[in-house]
């Protein structure tokens, strides 16, 4: 490549530190309660934005089931936040299963009173079925197209056990525990700038561990096997092998985000597993551009940022506009803004150099 | 809380009528899989917005018996030449750039899904609409063990008839030669003198009108949402891929998907029957990728 700044590593690891600084820097400039809790969640959302980013732009798997590890995550915190209000002695059930007729607490809720076993849960379930769910579909070889049916699929039936388990779950209504989260002894207030530290250290430190790993050679080969499967295999690279670990990770890392969201909204119900929301997750990342992590958080905080402001008279349009953007994008900005991003950079560079015409 | 409160026990009668609500089902899921059949058939196009062709259906069926006081049987082919334009002009404008690339479809066509369903809801409003049920099909039939409504038996019935025309305009037409031919291999196709844009076109086209005629059938059993093509587009597209992306695979994947969502339904409940099904095909898909019955088609 001839200078293309985009393309510089040493400019890019800049460019991550200074807007993750900058985030950083926002409890200074804006101290609402509200408009703090407002930009953790844009946080959050940008940590699934970059969990598709990863899955989708370096690994070439199309997975619209994100929202899975999202509302697992999110679900085993609930657990975990709704037990730590719960007394063992005079209050040990949650309301909402006393409505539905439970005497007792039921099996699988009782791990959660341990709030470090609920967060492993909530870290490792959704994990471990990534784990199993991806090793089931690429060990068999299957792609593209048949991985966005069978993920998209997937999601609906667990959308239905969730909606469905009304005494394990609460249905519809969803859990909201009381409190706040609670950690080593002190109260996370979700208002305050403490979470959206919290949050903010998350997403620096996954997007900076996944931009880590993509440089190395694992990252390599990952992103040969997004180009030309066969290529990989015919190369002699186990190609199910890697889309399963890759596909493990965005798991992970989705999961983490469900984790967070529930800390920050004190709420989880089915909507998090939803079709609707997976795909959103989706489109940011096209968006902002999925073969970059930044653009996926660009393209997450921009559009959030967007419908949060777009005001009531654009919120009838808000949709269609979404819809316009995205077939728009799809259609003729594949790599999303910061695929465009990367052109502008490349006509600045490349009227230096006049020399590479021609080579 | 025990197992028993989740697990219908076994009682003949009431089991062989969720037999036959089964069937009702399957010509629900096979109506709705047909167009997307022909469509992912013919085109390897993955339409995510055919959930909205059925919804349009259902709001143009909506608007000509509301406005225009047109008869029900009669709305039906009306519906079928309306959606079947509107399907065009999205081949035209919006599909026929993508055709070689199926992920960007899906997703170029769920942004359009998106404009779909946010528009009608911007023209309607969100609260439901209802199509009428004409007054010869209002009846309930009660046998022994069968408890079904009038709509769903013409349900049944047009699902066999529409079957029998597509598998006829399929395979005992020139004009099913040559999808058929587009189909196996486009590029021969066209270099034997069939002009395989046009094929595409009217192929997409006869999807969207297939999903247009299913949304006035469902119109009239269930309300009318601006969303409520989303319930659909899973479960169709899970009629065509188990089925093995053909016609005669769709009619066994709708009839087996059908009458198992139906018992799983009595044993649980709806919900739990759809999350035990759709588990089953993806066990189903990893096994055995290509579905049920597979024609000689090209490697997608």
């Amino acid at each position: 490549m001839n200078g293309n700044l985009y393309h510089n590593r040493k400019a890019q690891w800049a460019v991550y530190i200074t807007v993750f600084a900058l985030l950083a820097l926002l409890p200074t400039y804006y101290d609402n309660p509200f408009t703090l809790n407002q930009f953790a969640r844009y946080i959050v959302f940008s940590i699934t934005a970059v969990s598709v980013s990863l899955v989708w732009g370096y690994g070439g798997i199309l997975s619209l089931g994100q929202g899975i590890a999202f509302g697992m995550g999110a679900y085993a915190m609930g657990a975990t936040m709704q037990m730590q209000y719960q007394d063992p002695e005079s209050d040990p059930i949650p309301t909402f299963m006393l409505t539905n007729e439970l005497e007792t607490l039921p099996l699988v809720w009782e791990p959660f009173w341990s709030t470090p076993i609920g967060l492993a849960l909530a870290i490792g379930l959704p994990t471990f079925f990534f784990l199993v769910f991806g090793w089931m579909m690429f060990q068999a070889r299957v792609a593209g197209v048949f991985v966005a049916i069978m993920t998209l699929a997937m999601l609906a039936a667990w959308y239905s056990v969730v909606y469905d388990m009304q005494p394990f779950t609460a249905g519809f209504n969803g859990i909201s525990p009381p409190m706040p989260f609670e950690i080593f002894g002190t109260q996370i207030d979700p208002y305050s700038a403490t979470s959206y530290w919290i949050c903010l250290a998350f997403l620096t430190v996954l997007t900076l561990g996944t931009k880590l790993l993509l440089h190395t050679k694992f990252g390599l080969i990952v992103q040969a096997m997004r180009d030309d499967p066969e290529r990989a295999r015919f190369l002699g690279y186990n190609v199910a092998y890697y889309q399963t670990v890759l596909f493990t990770l965005s798991g992970f890392i989705a999961a983490w985000a469900g984790i967070l969201w529930v800390m920050i909204v004190q709420f989880v119900s089915p909507t998090s597993m939803e079709i609707m929301l997976s795909i959103s997750f989706v489109i940011w990342a096209a968006v902002g551009g999925r073969t970059s992590l930044l653009g996926a958080i660009m393209g997450a905080f921009l559009i959030n940022l967007g419908q949060s402001y777009a005001g009531d008279a654009f919120q009838a349009y808000w949709l269609i506009i979404i819809g316009i953007v995205f077939i728009a994008i799809v259609l003729f900005l594949p790599k999303g803004l910061a695929g465009l991003f990367e052109i502008i950079l490349g006509k600045l560079s490349g009227q230096n150099s006049k020399a590479n015409q021609g080579a | 809380m025990s197992v028993h409160d989740f697990w219908t026990p076994f009682a003949l009668l009431p089991f062989l009528n969720s037999l036959f609500i089964g069937i009702s089902l399957a010509s629900i899921f096979f109506i709705a899989a047909l167009g997307l059949t022909i469509i992912y058939g013919a085109m390897g196009v993955i339409n995510m917005a055919h959930g909205e062709f059925i919804m349009l259906g259902a709001y143009t069926t909506y608007v000509l018996q509301t406005f225009f006081g047109i008869p029900f049987l009669i709305c039906l082919p009306l519906v079928f030449i309306a959606i079947a334009l509107i399907g065009l002009a999205i081949e035209r404008g919006l599909i026929r750039t993508l055709y070689q690339r199926p992920l960007d479809t899906l997703l170029a066509t769920w942004g359009l899904s998106l404009i779909l369903i946010q528009g009608i809801r911007l023209i309607f409003g969100g609260e439901p609409k209802y199509v009428g049920v004409p007054k010869w099909l209002d009846f309930q039939i009660e046998a022994t063990f069968i408890h079904l409504s009038g709509v769903r038996l013409f349900i049944i019935i047009f699902a066999v008839a529409i079957g029998a025309i597509t598998w006829f305009l399929m395979y005992r037409t020139t004009l099913g030669i040559r999808v058929r031919a587009v189909m196996q291999d486009k590029e021969m196709a066209a270099s034997f003198g069939i002009d395989a844009n046009r094929i595409y076109s009217l192929t997409f086209a006869y999807g969207a009108g297939l999903a247009g005629m299913a949304g006035t059938l469902f119109g009239a059993l269930k309300t009318l949402f601006p969303d409520m093509g989303s319930g659909y587009i899973v479960e169709a597209f899970l009629v065509v891929v188990v089925g093995g992306v053909g016609l005669v695979g769709s009619m066994f994947s709708s009839g087996i998907l059908g009458e198992l969502s139906s018992i799983f339904s009595y044993f649980t409940n709806d919900t739990f029957a759809r999350f035990i099904l759709f588990t089953l095909i993806v066990v189903f898909l990893r096994f055995r990728p290509q579905g049920l019955i597979t024609e000689g088609t090209t490697r997608r």
